[in-house]
């Protein structure tokens, strides 16, 4: 017996050790962009839209004639949204793939352990929505992020609240993931300083649908405003129990929500009308990126949540590399730290920790046929 | 405490109870015939909630918008499309491993559960989908401010979880298919030697354990009205442990069992945290099983020498 | 029977096409027509093909079996029914004291062959290992179905991240520690459920393992909640394997004035498991034929019988407990250390589901087997990345079909076998 698993074992290990050795192989005239995010489990729908925004960047930037002659070939790589997975991935796109950036993770308990990855192997990681403040706050050079923070999204959602709904009795509800209750916790701390405190502070379970408890509670100490911090998936089904208990209570949101999708999690049009969110200067109005979002809407997908943040971060990331005629992290970073980058999202530029200069949240409204529009 | 607040969360624990008893239907009664925990009937359950939506859309399109016919048709197709799941299921995952280890099954669910949420996921993207809205209206008691309400689909959902745990407990107790199944359950071999064709009641129960996940899928997808590939897996969760709660194997079990654990969900939420509501329902299971070792209504394992 | 039984080729063909009817009533509807908002899309193609499939395949199974050529090569990939223990032959191979010093040294050099992706697989793998053999005392060897051993890892990773942040431990101080913590965790956790039996203890221990989570997750001021911890790396003799020291020692590559590399740091962490999985291998060798273990194993077969001859139930049942949460605090050291991160998403019902596989996979009770489906488990989804999207689904149908192929696992128990020497005649 001990035998046979010998003579297995030995073939595993020549197996293994085969496929690190065919995984090497690199072309020296590409460009290797990795593309890492959930294209499994739970959150592929936004790995879907990193994929589509990166597959697309890479293809608009080799017609028009690559970086330095170089082509741009992005990998994708699958984290699952799963700590464990994003080092084994991170590690892969650094020794087996070979990559000379990184654009992504989006879950930020994905982005920080493999942002430590990236930095060991001296390479240069950007992530297109991961808005925890803590990603940026480890003093680490080649970590940036095309999108805004929570911190400073909350601060927006706060006082929209206060100053311009007028509201006192102020619930918040989050969904005890980092994003959701990150948000929730900003959105508190700004509120706090304006002189307004909570009357309900409470989390729910990501992956449930059922919250009528959580919607009697809120009725319960007659709340006339009401923040959650969390995903569409659970912000649809949520308001619509709230209005189906007949709270009329205002509903914000952060940028999570900003999805059709959030039209069908909600069950139609008539319940998500007047809703309220933040997000990004809409990069679907924007003039900058309208020929791309013709591109999408040709193929037949529309554009939306990430799918132009990661166009923009490829941008970013071979801007720099166009402009440095290296993929050097050293080089590349303090370029991207002292330049501008023309996106599809419009002028970009970041601050010394890796945080864009300019966080462009605004609040925006739903309507009635399910569309958003600025206010 | 102001007693409307009291009767809605009463209510909203009494609807959520009556979903989980519906699922914890499933596990129940595979359990019971074959002693097995089927992992992957969460992810059925889910199969039915994208069967929905598509059934739905195909009848609109074919015009015809009279209620009763809407929801009868798509219920007779969704249970018989996912009872068909149910016998392939246990047809290529399960029969193969029975005569084996008590375990070797249960990891072949999980394996099952993994196969069915990519199959969906590949094939209908990751996105969350939704149906249109069905049903619509409240009843409502009390007072322009003041109020209780249910609303007629969780009504539906109420009626339906009684109506299907008494059938079932019907079809059990006093047909001859149900004799076969509880002969199946206490003695395969001898039932089979009597005559019964075990592996086909083995069968049958799968389908109808999926059917009932697919009642459930129904209904509960016209309650939220959204849904996607990875629901299955925290419902089937708590199903499970719903059914375990009213002791596994006995259906009046699995529908008081979901009923507590929604009530105690739903109460502990509503007036205490909602943070701590499933560590909440968790303890509970824990201290039902301490002083009751085989569940609400189980009935006592008995230790032979 | 003289007669020549002939293959029946109509037979064939009406089991093929009723199959091929049934896949396309399943895969029709959901394969076939994709939702798009509420209306569906087109794709029905997919599901003809699919039906195409699984008709040819059927017609095939069904043709062969007939023939006796064809049993016998299905006979071959359906596991065989056969129940019980077998006996190891008591004539020893030749080669078989080479074995063991073969595969340590193996292990030994491996960091020199593998890349550091195939290294960090490969920790991740003896993590599994662990886990594994940890689970496999519960399971395997004392018969009780823990459906929560994801707890005691959590513990055991948490442990050395909160020692680090608040004690400023570092990660040979926390090993103990975390064993310790984790065995006494579950003691505490066994306790209440020892009177427990099967499946009934199975879904209290995976309630267990919810709540632990959950309040990990939830108790945000300290453990981070959603947000993690971060983890502490090994070091050595206080020279650390960063670039920049981080825990106020120096690093390796400067001590030593040798080129910074990030694959010391995976060489180190891999060595050290690797020793401390033979350790757990001996350990667990040796404790099967203590008179503990073997309590173990005569109360998995019979619990009456044991306790009329006197065995203590409770402290026998409490020790496979505590052993086995000992093992799964050490892994979850590791993977922590490993990771330099965790938060609770790491600690979910499915990795729970995940070790037991591998127990059950490896054969219960098996040492040998857990090994060998650990590294199955582990590295056949790193194998299965390329085909992205599939990877899941191909790993959930390898499972399927490990299990209906070797329905009691990968490798067969195996009593030891004793000389008596000769019977007299």
């Amino acid at each position: 017996m001990l035998k046979r698993s010998f003579w297995k074992s030995l073939l595993l290990a020549v197996m293994i050790g085969g496929l690190a050795i065919a995984g090497t192989a690199n072309a020296a005239d590409m460009i290797k962009i990795g593309v890492a995010g959930p294209h499994t489990g739970g959150y592929a729908a936004f790995g879907e839209q990193f994929w589509r925004g990166a597959e697309q960047a890479a293809k608009d930037i080799n017609t028009a004639g690559g970086i330095n002659g170089k082509m741009i070939e992005v990998v994708k790589a699958d984290d699952a949204c799963e700590p464990k997975q994003a080092v084994s991935v991170a590690n892969r796109l650094m020794d087996v793939d070979s990559v000379q950036a990184v654009a992504g993770h989006y879950c930020s308990s994905s982005t920080i352990p493999a942002s430590e990855i990236y930095a060991d192997a001296d390479v240069l990681v950007m992530t297109p929505g991961s808005t925890n403040p803590k990603i940026t706050e480890r003093q680490m050079k080649g970590v940036f992020r095309m999108c805004g923070r929570d911190d400073q999204q909350g601060a927006v959602a706060a006082n929209f609240i206060i100053n311009n709904l007028k509201a006192k009795r102020v619930a918040v509800i989050h969904d005890k993931d980092s994003y959701g209750q990150g948000l929730a916790d900003a959105m508190i701390d700004r509120m706090k300083a304006l002189g307004v405190t909570e009357v309900l502070y409470e989390g729910l379970t990501r992956g449930e649908k059922d919250f009528n408890s959580l919607v009697t509670k809120v009725k319960s100490v007659k709340a006339d405003a009401l923040f959650f911090g969390g995903l569409h998936t659970e912000a649809g089904p949520l308001v619509r129990q709230l209005r189906e208990q007949g709270i009329t209570a205002d509903f914000i949101s952060g940028d999570a929500i900003n999805s059709a999708d959030f039209v069908t999690a909600a069950g139609g049009p008539k319940y998500v009308d007047g809703v309220y969110m933040t997000f990004g200067q809409d990069p679907l109005t924007l003039k900058t990126g309208r020929d791309v979002i013709e591109t999408f809407r040709a193929s037949g997908y529309e554009p939306e949540g990430y799918t132009l943040y990661a166009y923009a971060t490829i941008q970013a990331l071979t801007s720099a590399m166009d402009a440095t005629n290296s993929t050097n992290l050293d080089k590349m970073a303090d370029w991207l730290h002292g330049n501008s980058v023309n996106t599809v999202l419009g002028e970009k530029s970041w601050d010394s920790k890796g945080d864009l200069k300019v966080s462009d949240f605004v609040m925006y409204q739903w309507d009635a046929k399910g569309k958003f529009r600025q206010l | 405490m102001d007693i409307y607040i009291l009767g809605q969360q009463l209510l909203n624990g009494l609807t959520l109870g009556s979903i989980y008893g519906l699922i914890a239907i499933g596990y129940t009664m595979v359990y019971g015939i074959i002693g097995m925990i089927n992992f992957a009937h969460g992810d059925i359950y889910m199969i039915s909630a994208y069967l929905t939506a598509i059934i739905l859309s195909l009848i609109f399109s074919l015009g015809i918008t009279s209620l009763p016919v809407v929801l009868l048709v798509t219920l007779f197709l969704a249970m018989a499309i996912t009872g068909a799941y149910g016998w392939a299921i246990e047809r290529v995952a399960y029969r193969p491993l029975r005569g084996s280890t008590r375990l070797a099954p249960l990891i072949s669910a999980i394996g099952m559960s993994l196969v069915l949420q990519s199959y969906v996921q590949i094939s209908q993207g990751a996105r969350n989908q939704g149906v249109p809205i069905l049903i619509d209206g409240v009843v409502r008691l009390g007072g322009e401010e003041q109020f209780v309400q249910i609303t007629y689909i969780q009504i539906l959902i109420v009626i339906a979880s009684f109506i299907g745990m008494a059938a079932l407990t019907y079809i059990i107790l006093k047909t001859s298919l149900g004799r076969q199944c509880r002969a199946t359950q206490q003695d395969r071999k001898m039932a089979a030697i009597l005559g019964i064709n075990t592996n086909r009641i083995i069968s049958t129960v799968f389908v109808i354990g999926s059917s009932m996940a697919a009642l459930a899928g129904v209904l509960v997808t016209l309650n939220y009205g959204s849904f996607d590939f990875f629901i299955g897996f925290v419902i089937g969760i708590k199903a499970f442990t719903a059914a375990v709660l009213g002791g596994i194997g006995s259906l009046p079990g699995a529908m008081l069992g979901g009923i507590v654990l929604g009530m105690a969900e739903g109460l502990f939420s509503g007036f205490v945290s909602s943070d701590y509501k499933d560590v909440f329902a968790f303890a509970l299971l824990v201290l039902v099983l301490i002083f009751r070792p085989s569940g609400l209504l189980g009935k006592p394992e008995i230790e032979k020498v | 029977m003289s007669m020549q039984q002939k293959a029946s080729l109509r037979k064939a063909v009406i089991d093929g096409f009723w199959s091929g009817i049934l896949a396309l009533i399943i895969f029709g509807p959901i394969s076939g027509l994709v939702l798009k908002g509420y209306t569906v899309q087109n794709e029905l193609m997919r599901p003809l093909l699919i039906a195409l499939v699984v008709a040819v395949g059927r017609f095939l199974i069904s043709y062969l079996i007939q023939t006796e050529k064809g049993r016998y090569y299905l006979g071959k990939l359906i596991g065989k029914r056969d129940a019980g223990v077998t006996v190891a032959s008591l004539t020893k191979s030749k080669y078989q004291y080479l074995v063991i010093p073969v595969l340590v040294l193996a292990g030994l050099s491996l960091p020199l062959v593998l890349g550091k992706y195939w290294l960090t697989v490969v920790i991740l793998a003896l993590i599994y290992v662990l886990l594994g053999l940890g689970l496999n005392i519960v399971v395997g060897l004392a018969g009780m179905l823990d459906l929560g051993y994801v707890a005691f890892y959590a513990v055991g990773a948490y442990t050395l991240a909160m020692g680090a942040q608040y004690f400023d431990m570092g990660f040979w101080t926390m090993l103990p520690v975390a064993a310790l913590g984790a065995a006494l965790f579950g003691a505490m956790l066994g306790f209440p459920v020892l009177r427990m039996h099967g499946d009934y203890l199975a879904i209290v221990t995976l309630g267990f393992g919810e709540i632990i989570r959950l309040v990990l997750n939830n108790l945000l001021e300290i453990t981070g909640g959603p947000n993690g911890a971060s983890a502490p790396s090994p070091t050595l003799f206080g020279l650390e394997f960063t670039r920049r020291a981080k825990q106020g020692g120096i690093p390796f590559h400067e001590y030593f004035d040798i080129a910074y590399s990030p694959s010391y740091k995976y060489i180190f962490i891999y060595l050290i498991l690797f020793a401390v999985v033979c350790l757990m291998i001996l350990f667990v060798t040796r404790l099967k034929q203590m008179p503990m273990g073997r309590a173990w194993e005569a109360l998995r077969e019979d619990e009456i019988a044991c306790r009329s001859l006197g065995i203590n139930h409770v402290t026998v049942k409490l020790s496979a407990f505590m052993m086995g949460a000992m093992v799964g605090g050490i892994a979850g050291v590791f993977f922590a250390t490993y990771q330099g991160f965790i938060n609770p998403s790491s600690f979910t019902f499915f990795e729970s589901a995940l070790i037991l596989a591998i127990v059950v996979l490896g054969g219960l009770g098996s040492t040998v087997g857990v090994i060998v489906a650990a590294l199955v488990l582990t590295i056949l989804p790193e194998v299965l990345r390329d085909f992205a999207e599939y990877r899941v689904l191909m790993f959930g149908v390898a499972m399927v079909l490990m299990m209906v192929w070797k329905p009691r696992g990968l490798i067969r128990i195996k009593r030891k076998a004793y000389d008596i020497g000769e019977p007299a005649s």
